[in-house]
């Protein structure tokens, strides 16, 4: 194989472009980085140190950032007082779920779709792709008044439809692509081996493994982070996390050092997942890409 | 192992034929090549006895039982792939030992099997390995170790060594051709390399747009072409071909062109119906059916000039120009014609052939 190295020539352009993107990026991380390390310190603070900021252009005084004595206090409230285990709980269930039984229907749909020629298949594909289309918005009350007739408002697995409604399309998208790129002659061989069809199916599985595994994060992803279905259909008996931040807006008072903590307890696990899979992720994307 | 019959195959793609009507016999136990060009249907052939494509219309047999709704798994056929198919997130191991696990057996027998086949293919060394880690032959080798792994009805290769160097082809002809005799097991084997199915096979399938064109054991196709097709496919270097006309001359039958004229044997005459004479034919000559020399040997022989001349190690091939045509003849490399020189062939009339040009039928 050629080296995959990108050859590049040193010009006065490309000098003064990597000093911009130095910059650019010193600035990009600050900008995503502060807001999250603001909200894992003032979690920590008690309300009144929380506030306690420098003037603008006092630089100085940035230390007074970190005078303070940690407390534990407002993630205690939380989860002994106001009932978050049962939130942090319905956030798993709802997203965990939701990413199985789409990406179990969703493969197999993608499957079939990479597979077998029918006649309308072609328009059969842009529906699916179609229903992701009209913003989430538009369909919510429509859909609120089915999950109603059907008693799914406030359950978990009302919660886990609506979700599975959103990322099944996405799914079959994506994974359609991911087998659209394994040659069927590896299944072909399977079935020579003695492999039924099914079991020629499964065999091909690791191959997509890549492709699911992105899926199923993008899944999680969308779901945990979602507020509007959360707060409409899981609203009451499924209620989220994210849903059950909101609540600690109350007219009176803002819980600020509660909602910090809670969105701590929101951020902490999608971070966690990110660092687990990272690296199968970024190899596994481009084995997917590779064809025989 | 089993005897494989087709009786009437055929396979449509859309309203495409990709193979018409065929009908072959292979014995139990017999090494049978399916030969001809790129696109004529050989795959499709194969595919079909695999049970990777529905039969259009038709029967293929196994034993006198037709297997045309069977499932892949319950044909048990063992298939080496065009491009080869390995699984390529398993090991070398992995891949020969699939068909095996798939079929249930203990972990001992499948070890014991697989690197038997390993070790006869020359790949035991590779067994760790990953297909992305294999070159282009031992690819190919390890796609054959995982069809020889178990005991099937039948093989199935298709053009499995089309993609290696000269060398290694050679040796592997010999390879397959030996694993084939001691396995004892039933081989379909395709190739577009004549000579693959010349050196390999009991009998040749000779395939041409779809249709079958000539079924017989190398000898028979290569000696006895049944028409112009086949007399130019097979043999190399290949046929030579040339319009004549037919005349009697003194209770003989002749061959006749500006160039020569030159009388046919009595079996020959026999076999040229009596509405030939006067029409047109298609003479055909192998390279080594002609010699050459720079001296008139007799009157019945052919002029020409030498357009080139090629050494091809032990042999030269010299390019003869006749006034409408140029021909190939294989000689000696003592040989001593210049470019441009006038020079005179004998055919050996023993094993020339005469076709006719509206249908390219051999007549002998
Ligand atoms: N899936 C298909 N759909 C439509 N036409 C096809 C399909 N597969 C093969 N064909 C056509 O059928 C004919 C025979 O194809 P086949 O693959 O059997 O040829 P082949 O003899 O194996 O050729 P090669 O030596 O190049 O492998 C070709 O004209 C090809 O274009
Ligand atoms: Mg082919």
């Amino acid at each position: 194989m050629a080296s995959r190295e990108v050859i590049q020539y040193e010009t006065p352009l490309s000098r003064a472009f990597r000093w911009f993107s130095a910059v650019f990026l010193a600035f990009y991380v600050v900008w995503t980085v502060l807001p999250l390390f603001i909200m894992f310190m003032s979690s920590f603070k008690d309300l009144l140190e929380a506030f306690k900021l420098p003037a603008v252009g006092d630089w100085a005084g940035v230390t007074v950032f970190f005078e303070f004595t940690p407390t534990t206090k407002h993630y205690y409230e939380l989860f002994a007082r106001l009932g978050f285990t049962t939130y942090l709980f319905n956030s798993l269930v709802a997203a965990g779920g939701s990413a199985v039984v789409s990406v179990i229907l969703g493969s197999m749909c993608a499957y079939s779709l990479s597979r077998i020629d029918f006649k309308g298949k072609g328009d059969l594909f842009f529906w699916i792709i179609s229903t992701r289309m009209a913003p989430v918005v538009a369909v919510m009350v429509p859909l609120y008044w089915i999950f109603r007739q059907l008693d799914l408002v406030g359950t978990l697995p009302g919660l886990i439809l609506a979700y599975t409604t959103f990322n099944l399309p996405f799914a079959i998208w994506i994974l359609k692509g991911f087998f659209d790129n394994v040659p069927y002659a590896i299944e072909e061989a399977q079935m020579i081996d003695g492999a039924t069809r099914f079991q020629a199916l499964r065999a091909i599985l690791p191959l997509v493994a890549p492709g699911i595994g992105a899926f199923v994060v993008l899944c999680i992803l969308f779901a945990w982070n979602d507020y509007l279905f959360a707060a409409i259909i899981g609203s009451g008996g499924a209620k989220t996390l994210p849903a059950a931040t909101r609540e600690l807006v109350q007219p009176q008072n803002i819980q600020w050092g509660q909602i910090m903590a809670a969105g701590v307890v929101t951020t902490l696990p999608m971070m966690f997942l990110g660092l687990v899979i990272r690296k199968y992720l970024v190899t596994g994307l481009t084995m997917g890409a590779v064809k025989e | 192992m089993a005897k494989v019959s087709f009786r009437n195959v055929w396979k449509k793609y859309g309203d495409m034929p990709a193979v018409k009507d065929l009908n072959i016999e292979c014995p139990d136990g017999s090494f049978l090549s399916v030969l001809g060009p790129s696109g004529c249907g050989k795959s499709s052939t194969m595919r079909m006895v695999a049970g990777l494509e529905h039969i259009t219309s038709g029967q293929i047999l196994f034993d006198e039982r037709p297997i045309n709704g069977l499932a892949p798994k319950d044909r048990d056929v063992a298939m080496v792939f065009e491009n080869y198919a390995l699984y390529p997130h398993k090991s070398v191991y992995e891949n020969m030992a699939n068909p095996l696990k798939l079929r249930g057996q203990d972990a001992s027998v499948i070890k014991e099997r697989v690197t038997a086949a390993a070790k006869l293919l020359e790949i035991n060394h590779l067994l760790e390995r990953r297909p992305q880690e294999l070159s282009g032959g031992q690819k190919q080798r390890v796609a054959i170790g995982r069809a020889i792994v178990r005991e099937p009805n039948l093989f199935l290769f298709d053009e499995p060594i089309a993609h290696l160097d000269a060398k290694l082809r050679a040796h592997m002809r010999g390879e397959i051709k030996h694993l084939q005799r001691t396995l004892g097991t039933t081989m379909i084997y395709v190739t577009h390399d004549q000579l693959e199915a010349m050196s390999m096979a009991d009998t040749i399938a000779v395939m041409h747009d779809g249709e079958l064109q000539q079924l017989g054991t190398p000898r028979e196709v290569y000696n006895h072409p049944v028409n112009a097709w086949v007399a130019g496919f097979v043999g190399e270097p290949a046929m030579n071909f040339v319009d004549v006309g037919v005349e009697d001359r003194a209770g003989r039958a002749h061959f006749i062109h500006q160039n020569f004229a030159v009388p046919v044997t009595e079996e020959q005459q026999r076999r040229l119906s009596d509405g030939s004479r006067g029409s047109a034919l298609r003479m055909g000559v192998r390279p080594d059916a002609l010699s050459i020399s720079m001296t008139k040997p007799s009157d019945s022989c052919i002029t020409g000039k030498i357009f080139v001349t090629e050494l091809l190690g032990g042999d030269m091939i010299v390019d003869v120009d006749l006034d409408d045509c140029r021909i190939r003849v294989k000689t000696s490399t003592e040989f001593s014609g210049e470019e441009g020189q006038t020079c005179y062939m004998t055919v050996n009339t023993n094993k020339w052939h005469a076709f006719s040009k509206e249908n390219g039928k051999a007549f002998f």
